[in-house]
């Protein structure tokens, strides 16, 4: 026997937290995407910890759902950042305010 | 043979389809061909069915054939079905086969027209529209093809859009039809209310057994007869059809004379047994007749247009249509309209020979002595006229006599008078109609005939448009012999198990009837030489000479009554309602929008960092929330 549930769950949302911290505070559109897939990661933790708690699938089964949609989310915004760097735009989240209304 | 029925209906649709999707496809020329060989197959067709009905007993010729259910609402059905009976077998053959004629006519007329593609896919269509009329088997059926035809004539009357005149007079046509329409719809919804059905035979069985109030009966009958004088130009809603002539000549010919201005008969013959149940109505319809027939005969006298002259003479025989319809010579008022589609369509035709050697000119102070130069077209147009007028033994004398009998044997008050103004008609028949042949083709040539004589000859016109003149001419001589009466009456023998004559005139009133007219139709034709010898004309003038040639003020009159005041109370409705309060709420409601938008959009700061802060902030709240009121 490993440690208890409670302390996946307590890692889930430590590391759920420095994912948000990284999202608000880094201006690098870089390392806010990975703070994204770590907000991800984090969340996916929970559900396992979650399923292996109950003792039902249905939350390894999400799991796998939100690896898939964090690997597409990778692919357009890595794109994206590559698409900005070849136009030589700045690659800096606080320069890009064209949606101001 | 139900499938000759079913040939006849759709292949005018399809040659319709065919011309409009092809588009500039095919030429013009391919345009004409595949329009008149879609109304050619469509009268092969009603041959077929013809000929299948002729095979069987007398009462077993009615065949209803549905495809499928229409509409279905509750107990109230409607099926797309055909009705197939002798009634609409004839008007089947007379509007295929004359039908034909016509288009195939045009071929020569329209060409080097414009858009002559449109113009044979708008006939195509009007045909297709007319045998919906005449084969629908339900009433609901009928009113869609009533309404059809009145906008393939919307659409042929304006066919020259580029000019005003005929613009505005389609869109008169369009409108005097429409009161009619709308009436039409009105009954059809007291029929549903009251009988649950449109079946012609569920109503006509309601309407006879009584089962009906007689004001229902009444209001039912009305308001078909409102719809069949809009659609046949009968007085009180007669005024778009001589404005109507703004079309070209072969669609003057074939739906201002031939078929469509007689679907008005038509629709009293096929419903005779609501208008019997409701006698009342049934004399209105003879008395607006005679009412139509002499007034348009008089107006015709004093129309310097030529086509005008026919138009207001196809008003006028129409109105013997109606007299015989409304008195119950049911059969007498169909063979009348057949052989009016002859003689009609013959003197259109001809009529059209005439403008269209003449480059269009159409006043006929400006032609005279065309009988030399166009020797063809004046016989063929005095036959038409003779058959008009009238003459033993061309068509118009049997069939327009085998009414007027009918209205004296019908007697009492209603017939005499319908006898004396039908025989007052025939007076009248034969001076304008003969007032038009002298002024045409009679006297030393006018200075335009001469220049477009010593011009280039360029013949009376192209074979595809001397053929269906000719068919026309010998059709209006011998059509006439279908019904003899007293001796062989093949036409009325037809019709009897759909439309029984109920009033005939005995062989002696039927002689008696035929000399009275036969002489004043010669007194007419006599009076209008001697006065194109003097060369006078038939009404002096002064006060009866204005009043003709204003057509007795009816255009003034829906003016003033009609037109003015709606278009006082439009100008009204759109100072007072339409700006302040359509378009000024229309204006409060943007300006709102714009302003709320102003301020909403002060809080978009286009930073990703303040979204995804609001973000955390509000599910945090949120958690927060839930935790504390569990």
């Amino acid at each position: 026997m490993g440690p208890g549930i409670p302390w996946y769950l307590a890692i889930s949302a430590i590391l759920f937290s420095i994912g948000v911290a990284g999202v608000l505070l880094r201006r690098s559109p870089l390392i806010v995407l990975l703070s994204l897939e770590i907000m991800l990661n984090a969340s996916n933790l929970a559900f396992v910890g979650f399923s292996r708690l109950f003792g039902e699938m249905d939350g390894q089964i999400f799991a796998l759902a939100v690896m898939a949609v964090a690997a597409a989310e990778v692919c357009v915004g890595l794109g994206l950042i590559v698409a900005m760097a070849r136009r030589n735009l700045p690659l800096d989240v606080d320069s890009l305010t064209e949606l101001r209304g | 043979m139900v499938w000759g029925s079913w040939v006849c209906l759709l292949a005018p649709l399809v040659g319709f389809g065919a011309i409009l999707l092809a588009g500039t496809r095919i030429t013009r020329v391919q345009a004409g061909v595949l329009s008149t060989l879609s109304v050619f197959v469509g009268f092969a067709g009603a041959v077929v069915a013809f000929v299948d009905a002729l095979g069987r007993d007398p009462d077993d010729r009615a065949v209803t054939t549905t495809a499928w259910t229409w509409l279905s609402a509750g107990d109230f059905k409607v099926s797309i079905e055909l009705l197939v009976d002798p009634l609409s077998l004839t008007m089947m053959l007379v509007v295929t086969g004359v039908g034909g004629l016509i288009v195939l006519y045009s071929n020569g007329y329209m060409k080097g027209e414009d858009e002559e593609r449109r113009y044979f896919a708008y006939m195509s269509f009007f045909v297709f529209s007319m045998l919906m009329l005449v084969m629908g088997g339900n009433l609901l059926l009928l009113l869609v093809g009533w309404g059809l035809v009145g906008l393939a004539s919307y659409l042929l009357i304006g066919f020259y859009h580029d000019r005003t005149s005929a613009i505005d007079a389609a869109k008169k046509a369009f409108v005097v039809n429409t009161v009619g329409d709308a009436a039409m719809a009105l009954a059809l919804f007291l029929a549903i209310a009251k009988v649950g059905s449109l079946d012609y035979g569920t109503v006509f069985a309601a309407a006879q057994s009584g089962q009906l109030s007689d004001t229902v009966v009444t209001l039912l009958a009305l308001g078909l007869l409102a719809g069949a004088v809009a659609k046949s130009a009968q007085i009180p809603l007669h005024t778009w059809l001589p404005d109507a002539m703004e079309g070209p000549t072969p669609v003057s010919a074939l739906i201002h004379a031939a078929t469509m201005v007689t679907a008005g008969v038509y629709l009293i013959c096929r419903t005779h047994l609501i208008f019997e149940a409701a006698p009342d109505i049934q004399h209105l319809a003879a008395i607006l007749g005679l009412i139509t027939l002499l007034a348009a005969g008089a107006i015709a006298l004093v129309q310097w247009d030529i086509k005008r002259v026919i138009a207001y003479s196809t008003m006028s025989q129409i109105g013997y249509m109606f007299v015989g319809a409304g008195i119950g010579a049911y059969p007498f008022a169909m063979f009348h309209l057949v052989a009016h589609a002859f003689f009609k369509a013959l003197l259109f035709l001809t009529a059209g020979l005439v403008i269209h050697h003449l480059d269009g000119e159409q006043d006929i102070r400006k032609m005279g002595g065309l009988a030399k130069s166009m020797p063809y077209t004046r016989w063929t147009f005095l036959i038409g006229s003779l058959a008009l007028a009238g003459i033993p033994f061309f068509a118009g004398f049997w069939s327009k006599d085998a009414i007027i009998g009918a209205a004296l044997a019908y007697g009492g008050p209603l017939g005499w008078t319908l006898y004396i103004g039908g025989l007052l008609g025939a007076l009248l028949t034969g001076l304008y109609t003969f007032r038009l042949y002298f002024r045409v083709f009679h006297g030393a040539p006018s200075a335009l005939v001469t220049a477009h004589t010593h011009g280039e000859q360029h013949g009376e016109g192209a074979r595809s448009m001397l053929i269906p003149v000719g068919v026309l001419a010998l059709g209006s001589t011998f059509i006439g012999f279908l019904a003899i009466p007293g001796v062989w009456e093949p036409f009325e023998t037809w019709l009897e198990p759909v439309v029984p004559a109920l009033v005939q005139a005995t062989a002696g009133e039927d002689w008696l009837t035929s000399l009275f007219a036969v002489t004043l139709g010669s007194i007419g034709i006599f009076l209008a030489w001697r006065a194109f010898r003097a060369g006078r004309e038939l009404v002096a003038d002064g006060a009866v000479h204005t009043a003709l040639e204003h057509k007795l003020w009816f255009d003034e009159l829906y003016d003033v009554v009609f037109a003015r005041p709606a278009q006082l109370i439009a100008v009204r409705v759109r100072d007072r309602f339409e700006a302040p309060v359509v378009q000024g709420g229309l204006d409060e409601v943007a300006d709102g929008t714009l302003r709320g938008a102003s301020v909403t959009a002060s809080a978009q700061t286009g930073l990703l960092r303040t979204y995804a802060l609001a973000i955390t902030v509000a599910v945090s709240v949120l958690t927060l929330v839930f935790l504390v009121v569990r």
